[in-house]
């Protein structure tokens, strides 16, 4: 057993700092050709890199003060299933706009209709010729507003139970038909999530990733994807402040005098130490190829309620002045780059944290039916054809 | 990097584990009324004794195997599965206080002897409120001659009733600071009373000094005490780890069995997500002891923080784990006859041993502004 990282004089570490010496200021394009955005795909997308490089590469991106291209939803979830299911012709058009983020991508999965059961949906497909119109309402939706490229699961097939008859589809977001709303969350933010209306979309046929039917398992792996990094120990999924600031923030002010906030801001510290070491180790599985242990699931079902806490505490201490719009309660923290970073909207986003990629009661039912082994929840709906089960509950509802 | 356990800790763990749980039976103990005396403590010593655990943190020179704070957890954690009653905790602190601190001539006095079964040892540190901290005047050595004699009381004591040889902190009048003392425990001054303590499955006892002969271990006990401190807290926190985690996987196969309105109640998510929320207290504290053991086997700068860290959350969480299984258990969890009590009055006899959860909060907080300062 060994709790160290990957040292200064690891040896692939040399060729990777050679190249960002090389190539200073790279664009996107460059990194996604030398294959440094993602890592871990095989060449030419990436450099096939096993998990302990990757981490490498994430160090010497950060050491060199590159940005990577941010597109989140094509490099960290959905663009990697081009190579397993995408022809030649998907690959060729979306990968590299994609991985150098000019291609911005989002994922149009959640609807009205439910959101952790995904099986649900109820926006339609319907092939026509050589195309498929799309007539339905998806909600959640992240990047919506900027993206030019969405991922759509729609059911093309009504007469199959609720999760077969469903098929992904490549769409262009400037599509006739396509209208991006944006949500106001009580933080008040604009566009962090959007609803998205398909009024009869016109999708040609060969934006169909992989065949009909193949939705679900496509959107699942999806859901599933995270490249191997350090996890962050952010509040919010991993983003913004972590337990750590939080106690160096109350130190600073002075809060950790009071008695019963030190003893809180200690469970809060320890309980973020321990994240840490559930990530290290799941990570440590992947890097020594083994088969991930339970701690990943674990880890998200831990840390969403933590980083309420984090937030939480962070709020109190601040009194009737963390009311104030924009307040922020630790001086040295200001300034600090990324809008997870402030405090203030940190809190106010805090309550999406254990609804969103699936809310807190579900994963706790998935943690304790994969890994527990306890019997699974059933779901009356899950074999009959959708097209019934419809039916039945607009009958129901009248 | 790699944080697993490796090939050599895995099979120390399986052949530890299944060993105890043929071994040991908690079936005494779970007979209405019974106490202490009925946890077969030297019937399960006799077999325990001849597979040298009490010789694993033992050097090689003094007839031990050697072996790091991680091999130790292996075991500590199988124990902490099945109860285990026996003086292996006891004997663990005294030999980790003789081989840090001891002189040689202590150490191959007393060491080979353990290792061989032949002696068993307890620490001697606590007050009678519980405190270990270097204070204490509850028990007092004062010179005669060249003799050390102690007179007083040391509370809380671990399978004192077994041990052979006492390692006593006593107060060094004279000196102004409290050292740690070799002490015969069969000699006439010394007098072991075992506490009606609520663990039935733990020797915990008072022990009177008077005029107790006593000889000092060489090193500055102001040295020793925090390197036994912290391996102290890891072994508790390493025994609650893995307690946790039997009274989870125990708790689970009863939620699967048991049937209430018609399904199993592991089907309820009133129950599903308690188990859910066991299974998080139970993984953390894994990490939390792992870790601990890792640092302290490597002499990391955070070594201290992570075994207070360990002791912390494990005690907290053991008691949670254990709680929310007698509820799942229902009334029969309730029931002497039930394991689940056992496991109750452990963790709630670990979290208040050694200092409880808040108290080494309180310390984890001052590491932490300290390292920040």
């Amino acid at each position: 057993m060994d709790f160290e990282l990957p040292g200064e004089n690891h040896p692939e570490r040399a060729a990777i700092r050679s190249w960002f010496e090389a190539n200073p200021r790279p664009t996107g394009q460059d990194l996604a050709q030398a294959g440094y955005v993602v890592p871990h795909w095989p060449k030419p997308w990436g450099v096939a890199a096993g998990a302990e490089l990757q981490l490498i590469i994430d160090e010497e991106l950060k050491r060199a003060g590159v940005v990577p291209p941010r597109n989140p939803v094509a490099i960290n979830n959905c663009a990697q299933s081009l190579l397993t299911h995408g022809t030649q012709g998907q690959s060729e058009r979306f990968l590299l706009p994609a991985l150098s983020g000019e291609e911005v991508w989002c994922m149009l999965f959640s609807e009205p209709s439910g959101g952790s059961d995904l099986g649900a949906l109820r926006t339609t497909a319907r092939r026509e010729g050589d195309h498929y119109i799309v007539k339905g309402h998806k909600i959640w939706t992240s990047l919506a507003h900027v993206a030019k490229v969405g991922v759509l699961v729609a059911r093309t097939q009504p007469e199959l139970p609720k999760h077969q008859g469903l098929s992904e589809f490549l769409i262009d977001m400037d599509s006739p038909g396509i209208t991006v709303r944006p949500i106001i969350d009580m933080s008040g933010h604009e566009n962090e999530y959007n609803e998205v209306f398909f009024d009869e979309v016109r999708v040609p046929a060969d934006r169909l990733l992989g065949k009909e039917g193949e939705g679900w398992s496509l959107s699942m792996t999806q859901l599933q994807t995270e490249r191997v990094a350090l996890s962050k120990p952010g509040a919010i999924w991993g983003h913004g402040p972590s337990a750590r600031d939080l106690v160096e923030g109350m130190a600073e002010i002075g809060a950790l005098s009071d008695g019963a906030l030190r003893e809180e801001a200690a469970q809060v510290y320890v309980e973020g130490e321990l994240l840490r070491l559930l990530a290290y180790r799941a990570l440590s599985d992947r890097m020594n190829a083994r088969a991930p242990g339970p701690e990943a699931a674990i880890h998200k079902m831990l840390a969403a309620p933590h980083g309420q806490h984090v937030v939480d505490l962070a709020k109190r201490v601040q009194g009737p002045r963390g009311m104030i719009a924009g307040e922020q309660p630790f001086p040295s923290q200001l300034g600090r780059t990324g809008h997870m970073d402030d405090w203030d909207y940190a809190y106010w986003f805090s309550p999406a944290v254990t609804m969103g990629v699936g809310t807190q009661e579900i994963l706790k039912n998935v943690v304790s039916e994969r890994v527990l082994g306890l019997p699974r929840e059933s779901d009356p709906t899950a074999r009959l054809p959708w097209s019934e089960t419809r039916q039945q509950s607009a009958s129901k509802a009248s | 990097m790699d944080f697993s356990l490796s090939e050599d800790n895995l099979t120390l763990q399986e052949s530890a584990r299944t060993f105890l749980e043929k071994e040991i039976s908690l079936s005494r103990v779970l007979i209405p009324g019974t106490t202490v005396a009925d946890a077969n403590y030297a019937g399960n010593w006799e077999k325990i004794a001849p597979l040298g655990w009490q010789g694993l943190v033992v050097a090689e020179e003094f007839g031990g195997l050697g072996l790091s704070c991680i091999d130790l957890v292996m075991i500590l954690g199988a124990m902490g599965r099945t109860l285990a009653p026996s003086p292996f905790l006891g004997t663990l602190f005294g030999t980790w206080a003789i081989q840090r601190a001891g002189s040689d001539v202590q150490k191959k006095r007393l060491l080979p002897a353990v290792v061989e079964g032949r002696a068993k040892l307890a620490l001697a540190v606590a007050e009678s409120n519980g405190s270990t901290e270097d204070n204490g005047r509850e028990a007092v050595m004062s010179r005669r001659g060249t003799d050390c004699r102690i007179t007083g009381v040391k509370s809380f004591v671990i399978d004192a009733a077994s041990a052979d040889w006492l390692v006593v902190g006593a107060m060094d009048e004279a000196a102004g600071w409290r050292r740690f003392f070799l002490v015969d425990a069969k000699q006439d001054g010394v007098q072991v009373d075992l506490l009606p303590w609520r663990d039935v499955t733990r020797q915990v006892c008072d022990v009177r000094l008077k005029d107790a002969v006593a000889e000092p271990l060489e090193m500055d006990s102001k040295a020793l005490w925090p390197w036994l401190r912290d391996r102290i807290l890891l072994a508790i926190a390493a025994e609650n780890a893995e307690g946790m985690r039997h009274v989870l996987d125990i708790t689970v196969d009863y939620a699967k069995n048991r049937v209430a309105f018609g399904r199993p109640i592991g089907t309820y998510q009133a129950i599903k997500h308690s188990l859910a929320d066991m299974l998080g207290l139970a993984e953390c504290s894994n990490a939390a002891a792992l870790y601990a053991a890792w640092a302290l086997s490597e002499d990391k700068s955070d070594a201290g923080l992570a075994a207070a860290m360990a002791k912390a959350y494990t005690s907290d969480a053991y008691v949670s784990v254990t709680q929310r299984s007698t509820q799942i258990f229902g009334a029969i969890g309730f029931t002497w006859e039930m394991k689940n009590h056992l496991y109750y009055k452990r963790a709630r006899a670990n979290a208040e041993l050694f200092g409880n959860a808040r108290a080494h909060r309180s310390r984890i907080m001052d590491m932490v502004e300290k390292k920040a300062a």
